[in-house]
This record gives C-alpha cells, sequence and structure tokens, in this order.
C-alpha cells in the first residue's frame, strides 16, 4: 500500500496494509490500522499510532509532546470543481423581473440552447414546470386569436362542407359526431372552453412526455442525473411553441423544433452524447406521434369516407 | 424496495395529480363517443400491426372499473401502468399525511432489460392476441 509522507518530519501520514496481508493476524482493526483521519509516527520513539485530530499531542507510546500536522486536502473531483449552476433567467425572475426573466429564458431556448440547459438547476421543477404551461397557454391563446379572423374565409367553407356532409344520412353515426363536434369547435365559447383547458393539457402532457422520455431514457441508460434532468429539458424545450401564435405553419415547425430541443435539453443536462439523447427523444415521439396523429387520420379517413372516395 | 423519505417532491406530487388526471378520464369518458372514439392509430392504420401503446386506453377503461382480466387481455402492460398511477397517486396522499416511506426504484442494468423485455412482450402480446 502508498505510505504518504508528510514534511516537516513530525509524523508520518498512510494507509496500513489490509489485516489478510498479515498472516496470523485477527481479522479486526490492528494498532497501526487506520481508525481515525491518519497514522502518524512518533519522531522519538518511532512507533506508529493512529489519531483523529491533528495538532499538539502526546505520544501514546512513549509520551513525548509531538505535533500532528493537518492532512493534506484531498484533490478536488470534477464534481467540486462544477459550479453550481446560478438558475436559467426564468428561475431568477425574481431578481430580473417577470417580463425580462421570460423573455431571455425564450431568446435562449431559442438560440443559445445549450446555455440555458447547462445554467438550469435541477430542484426548480416547479418553475420549470410554470414556464412550459405559461408559454404553452399564452401562444396558443394568442395563435387563436390571430388565426380567427386571418383564416377566417377557410373556416367558413369548411364549415358549409361539413354542415352539408352531416345532413346526409350514409354517413356513419361516429363521423357525424365528429362533424357537429368539427361545427361546434369554432364557436367563441369552445375557444374560450379550451383557452381554459389548455393549462391543464399542458401540465398533462408535459409529464407524460417527460415521463416517457426519462423511460427510454432509463432502459437505454442514458438518465444519469434522474428525473429531474428530463424534466427540465422537456420543460424548457416548450419554448417554441411562442411558434403556436403563428397561424397555420406555427405549430408544425414549433413542434418540430420542440422535439430537437428536447434532444439537446437531454444532451446537455444528463451530460449524455448526441446519439443517446436523440434516441431517447426520438423513441417516445414515435408512440406519442401515434396518439397525436390519431385524430388528424381518423378525420382524414371520415371525409375521404363521407365524400364517397375509397 | 421501500425506504425512508421525507415529504414527496414537487414532481411526486404532481406524478400524482397526472395519474389523478389519467384515470378519471379513463373513468368518465365512453369508449364509443369522441374525443375517445375519434382515435385510431395511424400506425397500425399504415401497417397493419398495433404500435407498442395500441389498447392502452382500452386497458385503462377497464381497469378503473375493476375488470382486470379484459384490460390485461388488451394491453397488460397498460394495466400495470394504470395500477401504478393508482398506487402512486395513493401513497402520495399517505406520505402527504406522514408516511415515511417511498418506494425506491434501482436503476439497475437487470432493471433496465426487464423493462426493455417487458415493453417488447407486450407488443407481441398485443400483435398475436389481436383483440383490437
Amino acid at each position: 500500500m502508498k505510505r504518504r509522507e508528510i514534511p516537516g518530519c513530525f509524523a508520518e501520514v498512510g494507509i496500513a496494509p489490509p489485516p489478510r496481508k498479515l498472516l496470523g493476524r485477527p481479522a479486526g482493526p490492528a494498532v497501526d490500522v487506520l481508525e481515525g483521519a491518519v497514522l502518524a509516527r512518533c519522531p522519538s520513539c518511532r512507533n506508529t499510532f493512529s489519531t483523529d485530530r491533528p495538532g499538539r499531542q502526546d505520544c501514546p507510546v512513549c509520551g513525548k509532546p509531538l505535533v500532528v500536522p493537518e492532512p493534506p486536502a484531498a484533490p478536488p473531483t470534477p464534481g467540486d470543481l462544477a459550479p453550481e449552476p446560478a438558475g436559467t433567467p426564468w428561475e431568477r425572475r425574481a431578481e430580473l423581473g417577470f417580463f425580462t426573466a421570460w423573455m431571455q429564458t425564450l431568446q435562449q431556448a431559442l438560440l443559445e440552447p445549450g446555455k440555458l440547459f447547462a445554467s438550469a438547476r435541477l430542484d426548480r421543477g416547479a418553475a420549470q414546470l410554470g414556464f412550459a404551461v405559461l408559454n404553452t397557454s399564452v401562444f396558443w391563446a394568442l395563435g387563436q386569436l390571430l388565426e380567427r379572423p386571418l383564416l377566417m374565409g377557410q373556416r367558413d367553407q369548411l364549415r358549409r362542407i361539413l354542415e352539408g356532409m352531416s345532413g346526409n344520412p350514409d354517413v356513419a353515426p361516429v363521423v357525424q359526431r365528429l362533424l357537429e363536434a368539427q361545427l361546434q369547435a369554432g364557436s367563441p365559447s369552445w375557444v374560450v372552453a379550451l383557452a381554459l383547458l389548455t393549462p391543464v393539457f399542458t401540465f398533462l402532457l408535459l409529464y407524460v412526455n417527460a415521463a416517457l422520455t426519462h423511460g427510454i431514457a432509463v432502459i437505454l441508460g442514458q438518465a444519469k442525473r434522474g428525473f429531474p434532468a428530463t424534466f427540465a429539458a422537456c420543460a424548457y424545450a416548450c419554448a417554441p411553441l411562442a411558434l403556436l401564435a403563428v397561424p397555420a405553419c406555427g405549430s408544425i415547425v414549433g413542434l418540430i423544433w420542440l422535439v430537437a430541443l428536447t434532444a439537446v435539453g437531454m444532451k446537455v443536462t444528463h451530460r449524455i452524447s448526441t446519439t443517446g439523447a436523440a434516441a431517447s427523444v426520438l423513441a417516445p415521439y414515435f408512440v406519442l406521434c401515434c396518439l397525436m396523429l390519431a385524430a388528424f387520420g381518423t378525420l382524414t379517413l371520415a371525409l375521404r369516407r363521407a365524400v364517397g372516395q375509397p | 424496495m421501500i425506504a425512508r423519505a421525507g415529504r414527496p417532491s414537487a414532481h411526486a406530487l404532481a406524478f400524482a395529480g397526472v395519474a389523478i388526471l389519467l384515470l378519471a378520464a379513463a373513468a368518465v369518458l365512453p369508449l364509443d363517443a369522441p374525443p375517445l372514439a375519434l382515435f385510431a392509430c395511424p400506425f397500425r392504420a399504415a401497417t397493419g400491426l398495433p404500435c407498442p401503446g395500441c389498447g392502452a386506453t382500452r386497458a385503462f377503461h377497464y381497469a378503473v372499473r375493476g375488470r382486470f382480466c379484459e384490460a390485461l387481455s388488451f394491453s397488460p402492460l397498460a394495466t400495470l401502468v394504470a395500477a401504478a398511477c393508482g398506487a402512486h397517486a395513493v401513497w402520495t396522499v399517505l406520505r402527504l399525511a406522514g408516511l415515511p416511506f417511498a418506494p425506491r426504484l434501482e436503476n439497475t442494468p437487470r432493471a433496465r432489460w426487464v423493462a426493455a423485455i417487458a415493453l417488447l412482450a407486450n407488443w407481441i402480446f398485443v400483435s398475436v392476441q389481436g383483440r383490437l
């Protein structure tokens, strides 16, 4: 075993050989086995003894005074060297101000995602949830307000087609209900109801998404820092949903950006490879896509059947 | 594995909320009316094979009604998830009331293999059983 010499000639610090190497000795701690913080050797009688405190003391063998020096500090580990992240602007909104923090977080998420995820604190899950819910709800509502006047002509045309089909007796009952739901969906009361339910849906989908992503990451051995790291990645990845405010193509671009940003977030927060992060993120989206596209697929099939196409 | 634990974390509380929402939705929403009736798996429509999540809606629907045999026949894994949702919600309430224990899942290679095999086995079961 290695022995470390302490400069100063007062004492010697080291680790004694384990008992199994000393034949005929009991398996319990030997006289010179390190029991306290250090092993020391008396400079007068040359006997070794263990002590759990540095400083002035008497040799337990010869009784002469000696000084046990402070053991050298252990070399810092890489984990110790990494400073505690200061938190994202949103997590520091108390000092930055609500609106400034929100805008800075959005800006960093969209333009400097690595910096944002590196500064995220894993003990601020509630703040991260708040960011995702607020961002998605506000921009979805804004998108509804903008979409209404801009796409009014298209909506009216669709409504006329649906009204024509809803009177058709050949259309299946489920499709009838679907058409009625489509007709109702454009009404102001529905828009208000959906706006009120959006935070609930966002909360639900965020946790389901984070749980699926984390589950796949665990199976692939990529979940290095626990669920809070995955949650931070998924929550701040909701930033591109600001594009929900852009009518027509905004939601599609926002969703694709969200997937890419989740992968970046997983890479940074879990400190894993790009491949591992991409695999962890894309696998659950494969499952989620099935669920999210289900309604659209059914609608398309129903409309085709209703207009008589195969 | 059960270990000593303090009060539930924010994420544990949120997951309990999510679990209650999912179970409540499964209990309230009928399978043969919108919005659940509108769900059709596009993967299955395109390939003829069910996706890993197929049958989960029905499994939740029957599990919350206590019809576990039917739930298991649609998706064993989703039935387990539904049971886990209920157990987590109840356990979180108990922890809020002062229970100082919580389940602790070890992230070991064996656990990862078991999870992957369970996913795959469930997919094979759903594909072969063909009740969907």
